[in-house]
């Protein structure tokens, strides 16, 4: 079974405290090693502003996972977020692909990006010409 | 359909839009190169791609500060000859927006 690389962003509400917050992210962990996935890193971004108000509330707590879980079971995983009580908001993207071609274009850039600039310079002046 | 229209909008055909979009984005005059066009004194600039230019491999929605730079004022997605984004480039951003505005980051539109 392959894992797939996860980024789950959630949002609490905002009458919940620090710790219930802490408790809602180790609920949110347990849906994910439940079925055979694992956290690799939690990121809290504390209380900020919504840019537009979800319900009744203008705030909310942000907490960024990054998780590894099979790719069969992350729908599970956020059916079970969707029933949870405090959280008003949830993303799962899954990123190991995206980053895969990120770093391959990084590895290639160099002289692929002086080629097609030079062509597309070319076939400009070739239109101008003809244009003319 | 869009394929058979950017070489045109590249070439001669943007000449009319980008010198009436001149009044309106200030700032798009340090991007691109300023060219003699072929007719009636106009200036030409070819826009570039400013994700493919800045390197930006991976459009991140959490990335706010850069995907309010495609949503002025109304926070309405700008269309890409506004921009000049490439077409692979703005699919990533309007992605990324969709993203952001899901989890409030970004609003959907402002007053």
């Amino acid at each position: 079974m392959s894992l797939r690389q996860y980024e789950i962003l959630f949002i609490a509400e905002q009458n919940l405290g620090e710790a219930e917050v802490d408790t809602l992210t180790a609920t949110v962990k347990g849906f994910i090693e439940k079925e055979n996935g694992t956290v690799e890193k939690v990121e809290k971004w504390g209380k900020k502003r919504l840019a537009y108000p979800i319900g009744k509330n203008r705030e909310g707590s942000y907490v960024l996972m990054l998780a590894n879980s099979p790719g069969s079971s992350i729908s599970e995983v956020e059916r079970r977020m969707r029933v949870t009580d405090g959280i008003l908001r949830f993303l799962a993207v899954r990123i190991d692909a995206e980053m895969k071609k990120a770093d391959r274009k990084r590895a290639i850039r160099g002289k692929k990006e002086s080629t097609r600039r030079a062509s597309v310079r070319e076939k400009d002046r070739a239109f101008e010409g003809g244009a003319q | 359909m869009n394929d058979a229209e950017t070489p045109e909008f590249k070439g001669r055909g943007g000449e009319g839009r980008s010198g009436g979009g001149e009044g309106r984005g200030g700032e798009r005059g340090e991007r691109g190169e300023r060219k003699g066009g072929g007719k009636g004194g106009f200036f030409r600039r070819r826009k570039t791609c400013k994700l493919c230019s800045e390197k930006v491999d991976y459009v991140d929605y959490k990335n706010t500060k850069l995907l309010l730079a495609f949503i002025p004022e109304r926070a309405k997605i700008l269309p890409r000859r506004m921009f000049g984004t490439c077409a692979p480039c703005q699919r990533k951003v309007r992605t990324a927006i969709l993203r952001a505005r899901q989890m409030a980051l970004i609003p959907y539109s402002t007053e």
